[in-house]
């Protein structure tokens, strides 16, 4: 019986393959693994910000019952420090090792793991650690305001962008700030660690968005050859860039299990996962745009200053877009870089860009009211028809066609652009809308197909599925080429004994994962074809070139044998390809970004203090979406990543010693079902061939950009309050100007 | 100085749970939370852990047919009681409707906060003093967080899921 042909599979709403384990509670995160003889870890927080760590009294603890050994500094093993190159695959988020001295840099930083047989031993004995402190002078709580503050570290610059803007009849200079954002995946940062005997292998099962680079960071860390270090990812509770990179309490539960000759696993609270394992960082931009009256830009200057950490350098690159943003001869972006007593920051979700188009497409809107210009035609006027960076054309850029597009649905032409000139009721309506944009890139990626004789296929590669679809976008590359249907594709990812895939970041994962599994499955394909066309085959004698495939089956001279057949008549169990795909020169002729824009309507009720987002319209230019249903479903949680970025997230540090107040669910606020407005996303399909043979540049993080300005702009419209702080609370705007 | 305290052994106490429909003893440490004696001593490791402070809904169950944060709850207090979990909704290969629903709205990304989700959503689909209205539905399910946001596409489950239930729309708000 031949299998049901599945013509077109990439680009068709397609459920997810992953969905009935998820659903089901089968699938397996990290935190659900368990080994025979597996110990516990908890770890302990300092509980200052900056100082040293004199004492430790560990008698208590050590007594609780189950306690195994409690890990602290002067009780660890020497280890290495990791290169932390990216080059080199092995960059960690936070290079100094756990327990390396006894300095603090941080609230939170790890003195002590305490290991025990139950989670409960080791729970109640950590808050049985007692530690001493010596606090220090100079703790540094937050980013200063000066203008010249911090490192500098970045620098763009293209025609004369100080002279331009003296020479401007219109000119704006604003500053913008933002509260460090936390990423709250929902599954915590979780490490299972086990030597394995006979040789003594570490295994590691960890919540991580690049398994690669974990391993070859642990490689470097306890000095093993990579083949001795395995680390798995099947299933990851999300990951926002939260997980991109290693950090110290995979180090530290390794550093355990090897110490106790037994596997240990720590999950970390969802309070020390707040305090140690990076967020977005604190921003103050200052952008300056200079105009003629009819609002052609002469002039953009964003200069930028981000908080870092004590201990190691993270630049959350806030202008990165800028320099592309609009048709302006004369653009500068500086960004500086100050260090703090908090934890290491990270990319999180549209890393720098996210925050840069906040103040950005804020101080466009800005601008548009210093003209007396609708903000939508002040964008048009000024659309780059090319890369005003490189010069170069886009491969493939519809942004005009987004913000006219999500325009009409929206139904800009009828708003009134007087502030809170539009009322509903009690209720003050706003309008405001912004653009949207994020760089497209690849990586480096390799894919195993292995066609078998019971006519099911296995497609293989070490890349992550952090909930974007990952899984099913393969089945689908792999269904679309052999003409198998989906029931009958397995999709393995997460393990570094898997062919080397990319991080799962950046919105990279679809272009570079699946070109790399197309050539996998072409090269089984021909594999096939060679066993198919030599003697005893089933094509026995013909040229493999000769021979067409069709619905999971070879067709020549009108003939057909399905895989399994042809397989099976050779004595074959199957037949395997391999295949892997890079970024090649496409980047010397064109210029690749997405694009998009978000209309917002916010409803302020000034009788009761209640500013809500009604609704929000999207067009976003992602070129081709291979799975439809998934991009839209992560476009439109980026929009609910943007609208608690815009009215309700902030990490709070204390202005007094830099500890963290609000490192919990309950204090600091994400968006939930009541917070969600109607969302209504128009995914463009222009495919991008230029790109990729599937035409597809991720879909990740656009959705992100653009969200937070045009709430904010919508609360200008609304109540003539320009907030220039995200987040947006009722506080801010309820006080006075 | 420090409390003293007894150590040796360690008491245990016995709790007889029907879980997922059948009879469980189980022996657990006073201090032991249901969550973790689900996932650690029981092995249903479908109901998650996400904040292990009733903050976040990722751990909902149903205790005697009502939702609750199974994180906030002491296993020595659900001597005699019913648990049901994620891994007790589906009949066999057959899923339940909401999480058959589920499936087909994308009404999940990274599906870590989803069983709780779908328990949640049982739990409110048969309780009668939530209303069917997408305003009153959003309310209800407002202890479950979805970090992936697909918002949208859960309250799309739940109401296409009150018509594979109960043949009834929900109202429009």
């Amino acid at each position: 019986m031949s299998p049901t042909p599945e013509p077109h599979v990439v680009g068709r709403r397609t459920p997810r393959i992953d969905g009935e384990d998820k659903l089901t509670g089968r699938a397996d995160y990290t935190v659900d693994h368990r080994l025979e003889g597996m110990l516990h870890g908890y770890p302990v927080p300092a509980s200052i910000a900056h100082g040293t760590l004199e004492s430790l009294t560990l008698d208590a603890a050590r007594a609780m019952p189950g306690v195994v050994d409690i890990l602290h500094h002067g009780h660890f093993p020497d280890l290495h420090r990791s290169p932390n190159s990216m080059r080199q695959g092995d960059a960690v988020s936070e290079v100094r090792l756990p327990f390396e001295d006894d300095r603090i840099h941080y609230h939170g930083q790890y003195i002590a793991l305490v290991v025990a047989e139950t989670l409960e031993q080791a729970r109640a004995a950590a808050f049985r650690v007692e530690a001493r402190y010596h606090r220090e002078a100079g703790v540094v709580t937050g980013l200063a305001t000066g203008d010249d503050e911090g490192e500098a570290v970045r620098h763009y610059t293209r025609g004369e962008p100080e002279l331009a803007f003296g020479l401007a009849p219109v000119i704006l200079d604003r500053t913008y700030t933002m509260a460090p954002e936390s990423h709250v995946p929902l599954e915590p940062h979780a490490t299972l660690a086990e030597w394995r005997e006979p040789d003594r292998r570490l295994v590691v099962h960890e919540s991580t968005q690049g398994v690669f680079y974990q391993r070859n960071a642990l490689a470097r860390i306890f000095d093993l050859p990579i083949e001795r270090v395995e680390v798995i990812s099947h299933y990851i509770g999300s990951g926002f860039g939260n997980k991109l990179f290693m950090w110290p309490h995979a180090v530290a539960t390794a550093a355990a299990a090897r110490l106790l000759g037994r596997p240990v696993r720590t999950v970390l609270p969802r309070q020390l996962d707040m305090m140690t394992t990076g967020h977005r960082p604190a921003s103050r931009q200052r952008i300056r745009l200079g105009a003629e009256r009819d609002g052609s830009l002469v002039s953009i200057q964003h200069d930028s200053l981000t908080a870092t950490s004590m201990v190691d350098r993270y630049i959350d690159a806030c202008g990165g877009a800028t320099p592309s943003a609009y048709a302006c001869d004369s653009v500068a972006v500086h960004q500086r870089l100050q260090r703090v007593h908090h934890g290491t920051p990270c990319p999180m979700r549209a890393p720098g860009e996210a925050s840069g188009l906040f103040a950005l497409e804020s101080a466009i809107d800005e601008l548009a009211v210093a003209l007396d210009m609708d903000p939508l035609a002040l964008r048009l006027k000024n659309y780059a028809d090319q890369d005003p960076r490189s010069g170069l054309p886009w491969s493939s850029k519809h942004l005009d066609r987004c913000l006219e597009g999500a325009a009409e649905r929206f139904g800009w032409a009828t708003r009134d652009p007087g502030i809170g000139a539009m009322r509903d009721g009690d209720e003050i309506i706003g309008q405001g809308m912004a653009a949207a944009t994020w760089f497209a890139g690849r990586q480096p990626c390799a894919a195993r197909v292995t066609l078998r004789a019971d006519g099911s296929v296995l497609a293989a590669c070490g890349t992550q599925d952090i909930g974007t679809g990952t899984y099913t976008i393969v089945a689908q590359t792999v269904a679309e080429l052999t003409g198998v249907p989906m029931a009958r594709i397995e999709v393995r990812l997460g393990d570094t004994e898997l062919p080397a895939g990319p991080l799962s970041g950046g919105s990279m994962t679809t272009a570079s994962t699946l070109p790399a599994v197309a050539a996998a499955t072409r090269d089984a394909l021909a594999a096939l074809k060679a066993e198919a066309t030599r003697a005893g085959g089933d094509f026995a004698g013909l040229d493999p070139a000769s021979l067409a495939v069709e619905a999971g089956a070879l067709v020549a001279d009108g003939r057909r044998a399905d895989f399994a057949e042809i397989l099976a008549r050779l004595g074959r169990s199957d037949v395997t390809g391999e295949g892997s795909a890079a970024p090649g020169d496409e980047r010397r002729e064109y210029s690749f970004r997405s694009f998009g824009a978000h209309f917002v309507e916010v409803r302020w009720d000034p009788g009761i203090s209640r500013l809500r987002v009604a609704r929000v319209v999207s067009h976003i230019d992602i070129g081709r979406a291979i799975n439809p249903v998934a991009a839209r479903n992560q476009v439109e949680g980026a929009i609910v990543m943007g609208l608690g970025m815009a009215l309700l997230e902030g990490l709070v540090h204390d202005p007094r010693d830099a500890r963290l107040v609000n490192a919990n669910l309950a204090d600091y606020r994400i968006p939930v079902h009541a917070d969600v407005p109607e969302i209504d996303v128009e995914l463009l399909d222009y495919p991008d061939y230029r790109f990729n043979e599937f035409g597809a540049r991720g879909v990740g993080e656009i959705g992100l950009t653009g969200v937070a300005p045009a709430i904010a702009n919508a609360v200008y419209h609304a109540t003539g309050r320009r907030l220039r702080d995200l987040p947006i609370t009722v506080e801010k705007l309820l006080a006075p100007d | 100085m420090l409390e003293t305290h007894d150590h040796s052994p360690e008491a245990t106490v016995p709790v007889r749970l029907t879980l997922n429909g059948a009879p469980v003893t189980v022996e657990v440490a006073p201090n032991a939370i249901l969550l973790d004696v689900l996932r650690e001593r029981l092995g249903l490791t479908g109901t998650k852990k996400g904040c292990d402070h009733g903050q976040c809904g990722a751990c909902t169950v149903h205790v005697d047919g009502r939702a609750m944060n199974a994180c906030l709850r002491l296993a020595v207090m659900c001597e005699g009681q019913a648990i049901t979990t994620i891994e007790g909704l589906a009949e066999g290969d057959r899923l339940h409707p909401v999480q058959q629903a589920f499936l087909d709205h994308d009404a999940f990304q990274c599906g870590y906060c989803s069983p709780g989700q779908i328990m949640s959503a049982v739990a409110l689909l048969e309780d009668p003093r939530v209303a069917g209205d997408v305003c009153t539905v959003r309310e209800a399910m407002s202890g479950n967080l979805c970090r992936c946001g697909a918002y949208q596409n859960i309250l799309a489950a739940i109401q296409d899921a009150r018509l594979r239930l109960h043949g009834q729309e929900g109202d429009e708000a």
